[in-house]
This record gives structure tokens, sequence and C-alpha cells, in this order.
């Protein structure tokens, strides 16, 4: 079949009002879900996945991407007006994101979000329509050796959103890093640090230390000084985003999306770390490089390009392999296997016309988020002239509600607010919490990949260095770490 | 609240009226907790079953995943629950015969729960890259003596695991833990991406699990240890190659209430599961996927599932594989 017939086919599926009203139905759906804290984009998914069954396979897939790419959007709403990330993956946006609403630049920030979402989202689709099996491929080069050389790169972006203190930042690190280790062991299966509680048996639920971590805090200060805000102007959130804006951030959403796409297509890491490893870089080679944790638009810009560009190249390892590339797409897989369709190479020799369907659905995702997304805004951006004493006892109740959701375990609602007080603690303090959460989720990967690399090597830790892809990552981490080292020693930043 | 005690008191009116019916179970919304995430072997299978189970029971079925460790949250949330029939688990071979097995501070044992019923039976297949120079389990096994064969799974405790164990030791490979290594990794999905990318040699899992991968000669399967084929595998069956004691590995997926579940209850589930599992399309989506649907009634159910765990005991204290921690 060549390439027009295989259009055509797949336009011949998709070209009724039926399958681009799902798609449509699903981003509203995401947008929504992502858009309520606690609710996550996985959720949103969840949620859905039980509709899909009776549908169409091409509708139902396409409603689920729908809701998974309007939730990776939508989550980035509460994060830029209320300091908590509707989804894991926005959790890079709260760090300029939401110093901006605080100026009165919640629409200009939100704005900022969807377009660089937007981009993200097309060169995304276009790269997995036009590399998939390639990049695929090139994936499947990826086993735990090569896993830990990248995880371990990836935590110098600790450096990167640590703010003024370094060794602050280490040290919240450090304590992201303990927390993770609660729950089975990998290899051995036993517990560590269960306290002999069941519900600890599987770790700290990573939604319920998320959202205690950044939206209890700011709810502690406002019970604790209720009237702390009154003076400050919070000005009403109309400002918008210009096409200036746009072009001056541009560099760092293609570069954002380069880096989602890359670590979308690799199976196993997602899209938070994706976000933020886009962030640090932005920040790296921004000329507003100070500006940066005090509200840089190029920041959310970077944020948002890192997490929406993982959102259609997670989609590569799943049709060209039928693996997940993370827990969403993990989700997805099951719709297609519910439709008796086996994602693979094959996929693309069998069922063709449901390919090139999904290829044309995700194209007009684009451009469907793009709208979406710009009544979402219109609508959610007037939070921000919500006064706060009203605003926060509802943030809390949807926290509670988001949190308890999740798993359906009161357990995971007490973590909240245990880490809740954490949080409370380190903003006193001046400790960021961006380290933790990075630390938090990297954490784990980094100690499981160590440890399956040792079991394939018997012990012997060259294995590390097996290849061409691990030196790249010890190289870069090694530059990384003297350039880091260099600019403190040279700035004299205090280290305390 | 003023529409539930008005539901309430209309509630009480009617059970004046109609007497000893108020009694009959059910007479509200069921709870079903599935122990594992959205998507996965359990998650369908329960929501596939969902809709023929709730025509037949008359009440609506809540459905709601409770996910994490290997499945023992969801259980310990089902096991503490009242036994008065409102709260019911999707129990799971993994869950409910490997984990007791295999670890011994698994905050529940078998004897926690009342089985109602196993509906489905997944055969396991074993697989491996067909660029591995493998043709067969004879190959696998030489390999094996040979040294360097690792198997995936897809965390301690888990079939994945267990099977790998098990398959080897039943094919004359003395000490299994040693002589092969055991790498898990976190879930179904990423058990399959090891084997593929050469991470680990070899998997034994549910053919269902397997299925896309082996129409896609991605890979290779060498047995199914069931006695009959496997649509989809051109491969040995277990009794083919003279083991029919790997019958008793097998998936299976079942509903359990907590211990002390009274009978009338549990034969209640008895005759909606007959009824459910009647269900055509039911059925029709089930096998397409690679399922065997077999009934079990209540007492069925429990022998077997203690049977299962019975050899996967003797297996597990046979190689020293109990996690104590």
């Amino acid at each position: 079949m060549s390439l027009m017939d295989s259009l055509a086919a797949g336009f011949a599926l998709v070209g009724n009002v039926e399958a681009f009203f799902m798609l449509f139905c699903g981003l509203v759906i995401g947008v929504i879900g992502g858009a309520i804290p606690g609710l996550s984009a996985t959720m949103a998914v969840a949620l859905t996945l039980p509709f899909t069954f009776s549908m169409a396979p091409i509708n139902g897939i396409l409603l689920l991407l729908g809701v998974y790419k309007g939730g990776i959007f939508g989550g980035s709403i509460p994060a830029i007006l209320i300091k908590t990330p509707g989804t894991p993956a926005s959790s890079a946006t709260i760090l300029d994101g939401y110093p901006m609403a605080e100026r009165g630049e919640a629409g200009r920030a939100l704005g900022m979000a969807l377009y660089a979402s937007c981009t993200a989202d097309a060169v995304s689709n276009l790269a997995l329509i036009l590399f998939a099996g390639w990049l695929a491929s090139f994936a499947l080069n990826f086993g735990p050796p090569e896993f830990f050389a990248l995880i371990l790169f990836s935590l110098t972006i600790i450096a990167g959103v640590s703010g003024e203190s370094l060794l602050r930042g280490a040290l919240s690190a450090l304590a992201g890093l303990l927390l993770a280790t609660i729950g089975l062991d990998l290899v051995y299966g036993t517990n560590r640090f269960t306290f002999g509680d069941p519900n600890m048996m599987g770790g700290l639920n990573f939604i319920a230390v998320l959202i205690g971590l950044f939206a209890i805090p700011e709810i502690i200060a406002m019970a604790w000084n209720p009237v702390a805000h009154l003076g400050k102007t919070r000005a009403l959130g109309k400002s918008k985003v210009t096409l200036a804006d746009y072009i001056g951030s541009f560099k760092s959403i293609l570069r954002g999306s380069m880096i989602g796409v890359f670590l979308g297509s690799i199976p196993g890491i997602g899209a938070a770390p994706s976000a933020f490893l886009s962030y640090s870089e932005a920040r790296r080679t921004s000329k507003n490089k100070d500006n940066f944790g005090k509200g840089e638009i190029e920041g959310v810009a970077a944020s948002e390009a890192g997490n929406n560009g993982v959102a259609g190249a997670t989609l590569i390892p799943l049709l060209a392999l039928g693996v997940p590339g993370d827990v969403i797409t993990a989700i997805i897989i099951g719709a297609f296997m519910v439709h008796g369709l086996q994602p693979g190479p094959m996929m693309f020799i069998l069922n063709v016309d449901i390919i090139y369907g999904l290829f044309i659905g995700l194209i007009v995702s684009s451009v469907f988020l793009l709208i979406v997304g710009s009544v979402a805004i219109r609508g959610f951006r007037f939070v921000a002239d919500v006064p706060k004493r009203l605003l926060m006892p509802a943030v809390l109740v949807l926290c509670i509600y988001g949190v308890f959701a999740v798993n359906n375990n009161i357990f995971d609602v007490g973590v909240m607010f245990a880490m809740g007080w954490v949080g409370y603690l380190m903003m006193r303090h001046r400790i960021p919490a961006a380290p933790f959460l990075i630390a938090f989720i990297l954490g784990p990967l980094l100690e499981d990949n160590f440890r399956q690399s040792m079991l394939m090597s018997g012990s012997d830790p060259s294995i590390l260095m097996r290849g061409p892809i691990t030196w790249f990552f010890w190289t870069l981490t090694f530059i990384t770490v003297f350039a880091i080292t260099r600019s403190t020693l040279r700035k004299r930043v205090p280290l305390s | 609240m003023k529409l539930r005690t008005f539901g309430s008191v209309f509630a009480l009116g009617l059970g004046l009226t109609a007497g000893a019916a108020m009694a009959e179970y059910p007479e509200r919304p069921i709870n079903m907790i599935i122990p594992y995430g959205a998507g996965g072997a359990t998650d369908i299978s329960a929501r596939t079953i969902a809709e023929p189970l709730g025509n037949a029971v008359g009440e609506a079925l809540v459905m709601a995943n409770v996910t994490g460790a290997g499945g023992a949250t969801g259980s310990v949330a089902v096991q503490n629950a009242k036994a008065d029939g409102y709260t019911m688990l999707f129990a799971r071979v993994g869950s409910h015969s490997v984990n007791p097995a295999m670890k011994a501070t698994l905050p529940y044992t078998l004897d926690d729960f009342r089985f109602v019923t196993v509906y489905e039976i997944n055969p396991v297949a074993c697989a491996v890259r067909p660029d591995a120079g493998i043709d067969s389990m004879e190959d696998l096994i030489a390999k094996v003596n040979e040294g360097g064969v690792s198997y995936s799974s897809s965390g301690v405790g888990s079939l994945l695991h267990l099977a790998g164990a098990m398959v080897l030791k039943e094919f004359g490979v003395e000490d299994p833990l040693t002589q092969a290594t055991h790498i898990p990794q976190k879930g179904g999905g990423a058990a399959a991406t090891a084997v593929l990318n050469g991470t680990a040699t070899f998997l034994c899992t549910n053919s269902s699990a397997l299925a896309s991968f082996v129409s896609n000669n991605q890979l290779k399967p060498l047995m199914v240890t069931t006695a009959e084929p496997v649509v989809g595998f051109d491969v040995p069956t277990a009794n083919d190659l003279g083991k029919p004691a790997l019958n008793q590995l097998v998936g299976w997926t079942g509903i359990a209430g907590p211990d002390g579940l009274p009978d009338d209850v549990a034969e209640k589930w008895g005759t909606w599961m007959a009824a459910a599992t009647e269900d055509a399309t039911f059925r029709e989506t089930m096998e397409a996927r690679g399922s065997v649907i077999e009934l079990m009634d209540p007492e069925a159910a429990n022998a077997f599932i203690q049977g299962q765990y019975e050899v996967f005991r003797a297996l597990v204290d046979d190689l020293g594989m109990r996690i104590e921690g």
C-alpha cells in the first residue's frame, strides 16, 4: 500500500464527525481533569478508559489521547494560578508560573503555557509520524546501564532549580531521596521503612507528596496569618501573552520539545523529569538567567514545552514496539488490547488504517488543544481574581478530594497533610521544594537501574560504561558538574 | 444530605411494607476493588465482566482501583472490610497465590479471604528474543547450564518471578536461583521490554501479555504450560514436553470477600457468576484476548487456589525463595 492509499484509508476511518468529536471531548475532559488539583492526567485517562470499551477502536483511542494531551496542558492552569500542579508533569511550571500570577500576569503565563504546549505537541506528533521507527530502535538500546547514566545526568537538574542556595537545594534533594526509599525493595522484595503498616508497602503516593509539598504549605501559611496578603496587590489576570514573548522564548520551546521527544520515546521516564530538564536547560542558556524562579516567562515556556513534548513521543514505543512509554500510555495500551489490536511493528502492516487514522487525529489534536485551551484560559484565569481567603479553603477541599480519589485510600490524605507540614517548614526556612520532587521521582529510577545493572553483570561496575550512550551521559554529567562547581565558586554564592 | 435522609425514610417505608424482602442481599451498590492499575490484565478482565455481572446482580457495581505493593494494598482494604458482601475483591494469581507463598511478612494470608469464584484462567508461556539462538526449551536449558542466562519479571513475588524459577526447576535445573539470574522490573510492560532489549534472556508470563509480541515476531515462544495448545502460540505444551506438573502454573482471576462472608452471599455470587459468564459478548472478548473462561463455584475456587498455593509454597520452600523481611 502506498503512502497515499494509507492516508486515504486513515481518512476514511477518522473522516467522520464522531471521531473528531471524541477527540474534542477528550481534550475538554483532559483540560478540566488536569486543572483540578489532585485529579491528574493519569486519573482522567483511567476514568475515561472504561467508556471506550463499547466504542469503535479509533474513536476510543482518540478520546483517550485527547484526555492525555488535554490533561498534561490542563495541569499547568492550577500550577500557575494556585501553586498546585494539577498533574505531576506541571510541577516545573510552578517555579516561574506562580510568581508571574502573584505579579498579576496570570493571563500572560497561561497564554504562554498554552502556546508552548501546542508547539511542543505539534513537534512531538511530527516526530512520532516521521521518526517513530528510528526513535523506537534507538530507545531499545536503553538497558539499565544506559538508564542509570541518563538518570545520573538528570540529577544535575537539581542545581538548576535550587534557587539562591545550592546547599539548601541539595538538602531538599537528600530528603526526597530518603523518602523515596519507602516501600518494597525492588530486588529482594523486602519491606523498607514501612513500620509494619501495609499502607506504606506501596511507598508514599506520588500525588499525595506532590500536593502536600506545593499546595498545603500555601494553605497553612494562609491559616497562620490570614491577612498577610491583604496589603499586596494581586491584580486582575487580564494580561495577555504577546508575539514578542513567544518569539523570545521560541528557542527554549523548541529545545524543550526536543528533550520531550527524546525522553518520551524511551520507555519509563515520563513527563515530569522532561519538564524539569527542559527548564534547567533553558535557565542555563538564557540571558535572563537570574530572573528564573522569580517569574520569567521563558521558564514557563520551557517547562510546558518539556512536558507536552513527551505526550506524542510516548506513543513511539507504544506503536512501534508495543510497550508503554509511561504510566498513561500503559493505560491507553489497555484500550488497544480491549479492541483486539496488537501494537507493534505488525500493526503498521495489519492495521495501517488505524495507524494513519491516529496520525491524522494527532495532528488535528494540536489545533484542537489550542482552541480548547484558549477557552479554558478565558474561564480559569479569573480564579486569580478570587479573594485568597475564599480560594484557599476551596483548594483544600479539592486537594483532599483529589488525593483520596487517586487510590481510594484515606491514608494518602494523611500523607498529604504530613508532607504539607514538611513543605511548610521547608518554605519557612527557604528550602526549595523542587529539588525534593526531582529526587523523589528520579531516586527510585536511579537505584533500580543501578541494581539491575549489577544483577546483569554479576556486580561488575564496568557495565555502567558499556557503550557510547553511557559514555555520552557520563561526559555530560562531568561537564555539568564541573560547570556548576566553577560558576558557584566564581560567583562566590554563599553556601548557606 | 436531605436527599439521603429522604431516601432512607422512603426505604424504611418500603421495608415495612415488603417485610422480609428488605434483608435480601444486595440492597445497595457493591464496592468492587481492583488491586491493580488501570489498563492492566486484572483491570481489563474486571471491567469486562462488570457489565454482565452487574446485570445479574441487579445492583450497581462500583469499581475502584486500589493499587500498590503488588496487589497487597487493595487486598488489605478488603481484608479489613466488613464481611457483609458489599466490599469484594478481584483476586489475582499474583496477589492470592504467588505472593502469599513467597512473602512471609505479607499482612494477609489466604485464610483472610473467602473466594466466591474463579472465572478466568490465563495460560502461561515462556518466550525469548528471536535472535537469541534459542529454539526450544532444550536449547534454553543448555544455555542455563553454560551460565549467563537471566529472566525478567514484573517484580519480586509476581507470577513471572515464580514462573521463571519453576519452569527451570521442572526442566532439571538443580538450583535455578544461582544458575540463572532473576532481574526484577517494575510492571509487566517493563518485564517484556527487558527481554526485547536484551537485558534479560527469557520471561514466562501470561500468554495474553505475550500475544502481541509473538504475532509481531518480536518474541519467540518456547512452550505453554497448559495441557491444551494456545491459539497463536505454535509451540509444544507442557504435557507434550512431559512436564504435566507445570499445568499448575497458570494465571487466574477470581472474586473474593473477607473471611466470614455468609454462606448465602457466597451462594448468590455463584449463581450470578454462572449467569454472567454465559454472556456471549463477554466470552467472545475474553477469548479473543487469550483467556480461557472456566467458571468455578465457591468450593471449587477455594480448592483450586489452595491447591495452587500449596504447589507454589512447596517450590518456594524447596528453593529457599521465601522473603522474610
